[in-house]
């Protein structure tokens, strides 16, 4: 039985002017997210991955095409309200983190948090669950992004992604800048709340880490070029790997 | 060669960075404008405008002092003391007439004492000119001092009609003059000059009482030696004006003139150079804030540059030409246009002066303005930039150091209250301290010439007691001259019980003689019943021992309060002591006060014949003196409307202040402005990172915004505030010393808290919506493209 659309695209496209030339990133694209899924999107470099991300989360308009995320058409929206939008919807995971470098660790959640609820107290008591839940210590809420390790600043970017309870949690190559070790930390973490219903979509080239997702979309030239269906994320699980391993030869990778 | 190719090298470095940052550069350049405007304005007035007048004084060969009397006074015995006097260089004497005549002016009357001059005599001394062209003469043309055709507005071959006694003559103007005493209202005295055939034709008409003598002359000292002496001969009472010519000797010198022509404009151009300081500090701040952030922002690029070979001193001078070039073009065409504004300085002076001051470019004075501001422009970029020789090529190529402060987390969200947006302004405030240390200087310096410019326009606009009390002088509303051979009791009496008016009372002037210099002395039975207090420290006199004396005149004798003075008429002297100290421009602040008793103690003869008058409110000043004309009794010599003549005496200053103090207020709120632009345009090109996270995470446009301009509001409320207070507390101080040489020591300005209330929230929400405005552009950047950059 197939799950609930939660986001779907029509034609859509998303087209840059770069001195002139005009660069066709998205290509009519017709994609559908399902409820409960941790998406992966793949591909090469340049194919697109990031820009259907930022598209498919309000981050970014399309040139062309509409989103429907839940039950409205994104592209419609204005600056504003697609950040109201944003708020409620959906939580950020970049490459980079993206603290705020001049906030402790706990006021980078809060800040986020803070805009949904007023409930200081409450908001408190979630950010520290989170943090316990993705492995953090009461020592780093105190301190500075500059303060900590790559490791451990991609996972105080987890909780403030998901302070708010967000429908999806959109994750940018959330393991790129990170060593081996605090990737797979991460990854954990990831996986541990979507096994719990968090819906994540989450672009990445590294193989390990689209091992976790349970659909694969893969791109190229800003066209998703095969879509792959797994189960549910075990670790082991060589059946499954190597389900992906042939669809990614398939798609050329 | 090799100097040549480094200039090269540093001027392209410079003009691309001029190019990167276009906006930043031209609101620097409107900054310097202004300064460079205001600066050199100043600075023109201030040195061109006084020597102006100095020329002009050299070229008519004006004499040092004035004596004009009754020819029917005059004889040969003043005229060989004068002569023959030790202390005359040179004389020269003309028979003129005199006559008080009204004239219609700007759409209003005007009373005048006019010197009707003979335009075919010649002279030696103090000459006249004509200003622009002139017109041959035929029957009954005048020249009219050139402040009608500036000031009041008539052209040549207009009708002038004056009305001398019940006589009206009606007159063609051919030329406009100029003079250096008797060309503005100022003293009183209007010089008028008439061809020969016209000038007999009026002398006929006018009578023989009407007659002048006067006498210019040139002396080695300016005392009144002199003076006292023609009234000892004749028995003329001295005054510097007076409505009464008949029995009037009227006494002018060169120091009095210089005070009442000039004295404004230099008041006026101390407080444009002022305001210009205030503009070039803001200008340098801004340079040290522009040089600091460039460095930060071009940190790699400097590392290239170190890394491709180029010396920390090519990168430095590049950095200090980029701010002499944006310094120099803004100064030269703020220079260039100061010259345009003095036409328009030169007619408000014209109004107090009665001098066209014509300024031609003046290469020493742009000079001095143009080298100062690339002075400390050169200075403070040299001073900023030189952190760059510490700059390893390595450090700068990573992007320098980055330091993070960790020592406090302020206003942490757990536990901070209050609105989120309003929280992070604050944080960014603590995290920016030195950046609203600058902005908190810089809105201080702008309040305070603000809260200034509102003081001098409420005093000069809507409230000028002040400005009005600055001779010294008492402010009745009208005041009668007796004669002093009649009986005026009856008067007295009479116009005590009239509807309107609220008290009268004598207030007297007479010359006595205090440590040799001839001074100017109030005289008065009870000082509790003045109502304009010129006292600023001490008591009036209550005894016939006692006196106040100017302040002024206090720091020329050496003289205190507590101390004591022998004062001398003729040959009758006594000691006095002084009591108090008094200000007031009246006689240059030469001018004292004692009580009627102390006056008997050296004249047992004076007579009181200055009658003040108060009014009831709403009583109209001009019908009462028609009604006092009406009585027509034998005990008046004559009638002054005290009203009008401080409205018209202080229409000139009110006019000039009023103007300065617009022009700065609309100054301060551009730099406000100018400067704003430049600190949140710069943050938000250093925050697009950290403002497109938030605006990823959900933050609105309009939030940020808020965030952004709110952070900027404590230093703007903090400097508003410290900025008015200087200015509440401060401005009468520096009026103060500004205005001692006029004779006014302790200078009493009234100041409206409200106003500058107003004048403070009016900066914060301009500040406000122009922060809002700026931070607008965030719009339209995309969350996606914030981030991206």
């Amino acid at each position: 039985m197939m799950s609930n659309v939660i986001i779907s695209t029509n034609k859509l496209c998303k087209t840059f002017s770069n001195g002139g030339l005009q660069q066709h990133v998205l290509k009519n694209l017709d994609i559908e997210i399902y409820e409960g899924d941790f998406t992966v999107i793949m591909g090469s470099s340049g194919a697109g991955k990031s820009t259907l991300l930022y598209a498919l989360s309000g981050m970014d308009k399309p040139t062309l095409g509409s989103i429907q995320f839940l039950d409205k058409n994104i592209e419609l929206l204005s600056n504003d309200k697609l950040a109201v939008f944003r708020r409620l919807n959906c939580g950020f995971i970049f490459q980079q983190m993206f603290l705020l470098d001049n906030m402790s660790i706990l006021d980078n959640i809060l800040a986020s948090g803070l805009l949904m609820s007023k409930n200081r107290k409450i908001l408190t008591e979630r950010a520290k669950e989170l943090f316990i839940q993705v492995g953090l210590d009461e020592n780093m809420w105190r301190k500075f992004p500059a303060q900590l390790s790559g490791g451990e600043a991609q996972r105080a970017a987890i909780v403030r992604a998901l302070i708010n309870q967000p429908k999806v949690v959109f994750a940018d190559e959330p393991t790129g800048a990170l060593n081996s070790a605090a990737g797979k930390a991460a990854l954990d973490v990831l996986t541990g709340i979507n096994n719990k219903g968090q819906n994540i979509i989450m672009v990445t080239h590294d193989l390990k880490s689209a091992r976790r997702g349970n659909r694969i979309l893969y791109m190229r030239d800003g066209v998703i070029q095969g879509i792959c269906s797994l189960g549910k994320y075990v670790s082991g699980d060589r059946e499954r790997h190597d389900k992906l391993q042939a669809f990614l030869s398939e798609m050329g990778w | 060669m090799k100097w040549g190719g480094n200039v090269n090298k540093i001027s392209m470095l410079a003009f691309a960075n001029i190019r990167k940052s276009k906006g930043h550069s031209v609101s620097l350049l409107i900054m310097f404008f202004i300064a460079g405007l205001l600066f050199n304005a100043g600075l023109l007035v201030l040195i061109s405008f006084g020597g102006f007048f100095e020329k002009t004084i050299e070229e008519l060969n004006t004499s040092s002092i004035y004596y004009v009397m009754p020819s029917n006074y005059y004889n040969m015995e003043i005229e060989e003391f004068i002569a023959n006097n030790s202390n005359t260089l040179e004389m020269q004497k003309e028979e003129s007439l005199w006559a008080q005549g009204i004239i219609e002016y700007r759409d209003d009357t005007r009373k005048s004492v006019f010197l009707i001059n003979d335009a075919d005599k010649t002279r030696e001394m103090s000459k006249w000119k004509y200003i622009g062209e002139h017109l041959a003469p035929d029957d009954m043309s005048i020249y009219l001092p050139s402040i009608f055709h500036e000031d009041g507005g008539y052209q040549l071959n207009d009708k002038f009609e004056v009305l001398f006694g019940d006589e009206r003559f009606s007159f063609t103007i051919k030329g406009f003059i100029e003079d250096i005493y008797f060309c503005s209202f100022e003293l009183g005295l209007m010089g008028v000059y008439l061809p020969h055939d016209t000038y007999e034709n009026i002398s006929g008409k006018l009578g023989d009482t009407n007659k002048a003598t006067v006498i210019f002359a040139n002396l080695k000292e300016i005392n009144k030696d002199i003076e006292s002496h023609i009234k000892e001969l004749t028995n003329l009472e001295t005054l510097s004006s007076s409505s009464d010519i008949v029995n009037t000797l009227l006494s002018f010198d060169l120091s009095i003139v210089r005070l009442s022509r000039v004295m404004m404009a230099s008041m006026v151009a101390m407080m444009i150079v002022a305001f210009a300081a205030i503009i070039v500090l803001v200008c340098l701040i801004v340079v040290r804030f522009r040089i600091g952030n460039s460095i930060e922002d071009d940190m790699t690029k400097i590392g290239s540059l170190k890394a491709m070979g180029y010396t920390s001193r090519q990168i430095i001078l590049s950095i200090v030409l980029q701010f002499v070039l944006i310094a120099f073009a803004g100064s030269i065409i703020g220079i260039s246009i100061s010259y345009l504004a003095t036409p328009m300085l030169s007619d408000v002076f014209a109004q107090q002066s009665g001098l066209k001051w014509e300024q031609g470019f003046d290469g020493r004075i742009s000079s001095i303005t143009l080298i100062t501001i690339l002075i400390f422009v050169i200075l403070t970029a040299f001073i900023t930039a030189r952190r760059i020789n510490k700059l390893h090529p390595i450090v700068a190529l990573r992007g320098g150091i980055i330091t993070h402060s960790f020592r406090k987390n302020h206003m942490p969200l757990n536990t901070s209250k209050g609105s989120l947006i309003i929280i992070l302004a604050f944080k960014s405030l603590f995290q920016n301290m030195k950046q609203s240390v600058m902005i908190m200087v810089i809105i201080i310096g702008v309040t305070f010439a603000g809260t200034f410019a509102v003081i001098m326009f409420y005093n000069t606009t809507i409230d000028i007691k002040a400005f009005a009390e600055t001779p010294g002088i008492e402010l009745s509303n009208a005041s009668i001259i007796l004669r002093t051979d009649t009986d005026n009791s009856k008067l007295i009496h009479d116009i005590k019980n009239m509807n309107h008016v609220n008290k009268v009372q004598f207030i007297d002037e007479t010359m006595v003689k205090m440590n040799n210099i001839e001074v100017r002395f109030f005289i008065m039975e009870d000082y509790s019943e003045k109502i304009t207090n010129t006292i600023y420290e001490g008591r009036y006199p209550h005894h016939s021992n006692e006196i106040a004396i100017a302040g002024y005149l206090a720091d020329v004798i050496n003289k205190g309060i507590g101390e004591s003075v022998t004062l001398k008429i003729g040959h009758s002297s006594g000691e006095f002591i002084i009591t108090g100290l008094t200000q007031g421009a009246y006689m240059g602040g030469v001018n004292a006060s004692m009580t009627y008793t102390g006056i008997l103690r050296l004249n047992p003869d004076f007579k009181q014949i200055s009658l003040q008058i108060y009014l009831n409110d709403k009583t109209n000043t001009t019908q009462f003196v028609a009604e006092i004309e009406n009585l027509s009794s034998d005990s008046i010599l004559s009638v002054v409307n005290i009203d009008k003549t401080m409205e018209l005496g202080t229409g000139a200053y009110t006019s000039i202040v009023s103007k300065v103090g617009i022009g700065i207020l609309i100054v301060t709120i551009s730099i406000v402005m100018l400067v704003l632009y430049f600190v949140i345009n710069s943050s938000v090109t250093r925050r697009k990172r950290e403002l497109g996270i938030q605006k990823a995470i959900g933050f609105t446009t309009f939030q940020l915004m808020n965030q952004l301009s709110i952070g900027f509001l404590p230093p703007i409320i903090a400097g508003v505030g410290i900025g008015g207070i200087a200015g509440i507390t401060q401005t009468n101080k520096i009026m103060s010393v500004v205005q001692r040489a006029m004779g006014i020591m302790k200078a009493n300005y009234i100041i409206k808290p409200l106003w500058i209330v107003l004048l403070g929230i009016t900066i914060i929400i301009i500040s406000y919506i122009t922060s809002m405005i700026i931070t607008y552009r965030i719009r339209k950047i995309s969350a996606y493209e914030l981030i991206s950059e």
